[in-house]
């Protein structure tokens, strides 16, 4: 177990430079996950802490040591591919010991590790099939076999449940979950999946473009986000946005484009006027307010109802604990919860509150 | 899948018999030369010349091409120098195909594992076109390449000499076994060197313990199509070897006597020169085709 530290870590292909500098601190047991579009550069930046890309400028700690001239077997790193990367001319069994081999460690005690990580991963009747024969959801299971009987210092992932189907993500996120905290070791977990990285990490990455964006708790990053991108990235469906300006005064209001007021808990020093964003998360309306929408699409599920209707000329989303029994065309009042409205500069992006 | 193709059997029933008839013809055309080469050792010359095809109809098979060159049951225990030509031939054939193979796969793996994992510049050329240019080689006629080979050897004392004929035939089945090693190497996924990186693997034991044991079928299948090919060679070795390193394709090529060609005496030979390749084909095909349709990583 160990903690690992990036400090202005940056990677260029050439003139080209992808990473711009990013620093985070991932302290011993904490479970991180990168999180960002594809092409966001979260993917190279895990590489370069397992050592397989190499560090432009910057550096990759782990348990304070600087390791970016270290090979990636001298890194005491595990990492879980994307298509898992088994081997496929070995067995489950040489799959989850080859490590141990490479390291020189005694037989019997390869066979009686094999064995307990085959057991936590319930994996033990196929120790002797080949990987060709196993399901996706085993396959899986037997990459991260590999990875715990190492008792390595980082857990690295690599998108790893993106190759499976939606029943069985589910099932493998609790399970790496509780994997984690049992074992309790320092682990960076990549995924472009922001449910993913909301319901497993103690702490959230957001990236883009090769810069982070937030870095926080998942209920951080959910209720203050830093940034439209962020705002727009975390929690699904995704925030309402609406342009417009901001109008303080004694009822600080918010008026979007079409003159449509919106209500405002305060507005931020020195806003009069001020182009900006406001957000709400859909399920922060509550029904019977002061604005007025017109219903496109209800949809029921059952537990809630998702309404989609316009505002202000745009396209908003309502999630509702209530059963509505409007119908699309008419008009539905509502209230943004006050409390839980953002408001974002239109041009930097950035929160003003 | 199992039951659409039995119903499409049983509804097409005569569109099965076609595509059989069409395989029993292609299959005879593609035996019959075998089955030529074989029965002709055993006639004499009028059932040559007469075209006598079937065994005890047309004509009585006779040992009389297996007795020229020593191998018929009557001569086996004799001491035969036509026989002992025809085992120095055959043992020049076997250790120059072997040898020029296992250097040629050798060599060849390596070369296509670094072009399949390395990006080189080589003045203008890149990857794609350093393979292009390998393969390019066997673009270039043989003839072209005659004399300045034959000088060569002259010089380094090549010639007639089996190295000489080990290191000609790497030369040409190079190409092929690094297009085939490629393609091989491509399909093999990097995630699984780099699994092997992480888990404690050098860059050189990632490739022995992980990568070469995946790309084996690969190997062996380039390794019997190098045999083959340097197996059947003639013209090199007819022009750079005279009595020495003589391979049996030149041996069979020179079954002329002073009444015409010895049909006979050539069909024994042909028949004990092509067995082996024969055998390889029954039971190594399956090597072959599993080698050479990528994919086996899954």
């Amino acid at each position: 177990m160990a903690s690992v530290d990036l400090v202005d870590v940056r990677k260029a292909y050439g003139e080209h430079e992808v990473i711009h500098g990013v620093s985070i601190g991932i302290s011993d047991g904490q479970f991180v996950a990168l999180v960002g579009p594809s092409g966001c550069g979260k993917s190279t930046l895990l590489r370069m802490i397992a050592g397989l890309e190499p560090i432009t400028s910057g550096e990759v700690r782990i348990d304070s040591k600087v390791v970016n001239d270290l090979e990636p077997k001298d890194r005491d790193i595990a990492m879980v591919f994307q298509n898992y990367a088994l081997y496929p001319h070995k067995n489950v069994a040489d799959n989850m010991g080859f490590a141990l081999q490479m390291r020189r460690v005694p037989k019997r005690q390869i066979a009686e590790r094999v064995k307990r990580a085959a057991e936590i991963l319930d994996l033990v009747p196929y120790l002797n099939r080949y990987p060709r024969q196993l399901s996706g959801g085993q396959r899986q299971r037997v990459a991260m076999g590999r990875a715990i009987v190492r008792d390595p210092k980082v857990f690295l992932f690599d998108e790893p449940l993106s190759n499976l189907d939606a029943k069985l993500r589910v099932q493998m996120r609790a399970e790496i979950k509780e994997l984690h905290q049992r074992l309790k070791t320092t682990t960076v977990y990549v995924t472009h999946d922001q449910v993913e990285a909301m319901t497993m990490a103690d702490k959230i990455v957001v990236l883009h473009d090769g810069v982070v964006e937030q870095i926080g708790s998942p209920l951080e990053l959910y209720d203050r986000p830093a940034n439209l991108f962020v705002a727009g990235f975390i929690g699904s469906p995704a925030m309402n946005m609406i342009q417009g300006i901001i109008r303080p005064g004694a009822t600080p209001t918010f008026e979007a484009e079409d003159g449509t007021r919106l209500p405002l808990s305060s507005a931020p020093s020195n806003s009069d006027g001020r182009k900006a964003i406001y957000g709400f998360r859909p399920e922060h309306l509550t029904i019977g307010g002061p604005v007025r929408t017109e219903i496109t699409v209800i949809e029921p599920t059952g537990s809630e109802t998702q309404v989609v209707a316009r505002l202000a000329g745009q396209k908003i989303v309502g999630v509702f604990r209530e059963r509505i029994s409007a119908r699309p065309g008419e008009v539905l009042t509502v209230g943004p919860n006050l409390s839980s409205v953002h408001l974002f500069d239109a041009a930097s992006g950035q929160r003003l509150q | 899948m199992a039951t659409q193709a039995r119903t499409l059997g049983a509804s097409h029933y005569p569109t099965r018999i076609i595509i059989y008839g069409l395989l029993i013809l292609w299959a005879f055309i593609c035996l019959f030369p075998i089955y030529w080469t074989f029965s002709t050792s055993f006639k004499n010359a009028v059932n040559v010349t007469q075209g006598h095809l079937i065994p005890w109809m047309d004509f009585v098979p006779d040992w009389k091409g297996w007795r020229s060159v020593g191998l018929s049951p009557d001569t086996i225990g004799q001491t035969s120098t036509a026989r002992e030509e025809f085992l120095k031939r055959f043992e020049n054939s076997v250790i120059a195909s072997l040898s020029a193979s296992a250097l040629a796969v050798i060599i060849g793996s390596s070369a296509a594992y670094g072009l399949s994992r390395f990006s080189y510049r080589f003045g203008p050329m890149r990857n794609k076109d350093i393979s292009f240019f390998f393969l390019a080689q066997l673009i270039l006629p043989p003839v072209v390449l005659a004399m300045p080979f034959l000088v060569l050897y002259k010089e380094l004392a090549l010639l007639d000499t089996r190295i000489g004929l080990i290191l000609l035939y790497t030369l040409m089945v190079l190409p092929i076994v690094i297009w085939i090693m490629r393609d091989q190497f491509d399909t093999i996924p990097l995630e699984l060197e780099q699994a092997a990186l992480v888990d404690g693997c050098s860059v050189w034991s990632a490739f022995l313990r992980i990568v070469l044991p995946i790309a084996l079928p690969g190997m062996v299948a380039a390794f019997i199509l190098s045999v083959i090919l340097c197996w059947n060679e003639y013209f090199f070795a007819a022009l750079l070897t005279s009595t020495n390193a003589k391979t049996l394709p030149v041996m069979v090529a020179s079954q002329t006597g002073s009444q015409g060609i010895n049909w006979w005496s050539m069909a024994a030979l042909s028949a004990a020169a092509i067995t082996p390749l024969i055998v390889i084909g029954i039971f190594l095909e399956r090597y072959i085709v599993k080698g050479l349709t990528a994919g086996s990583v899954k």
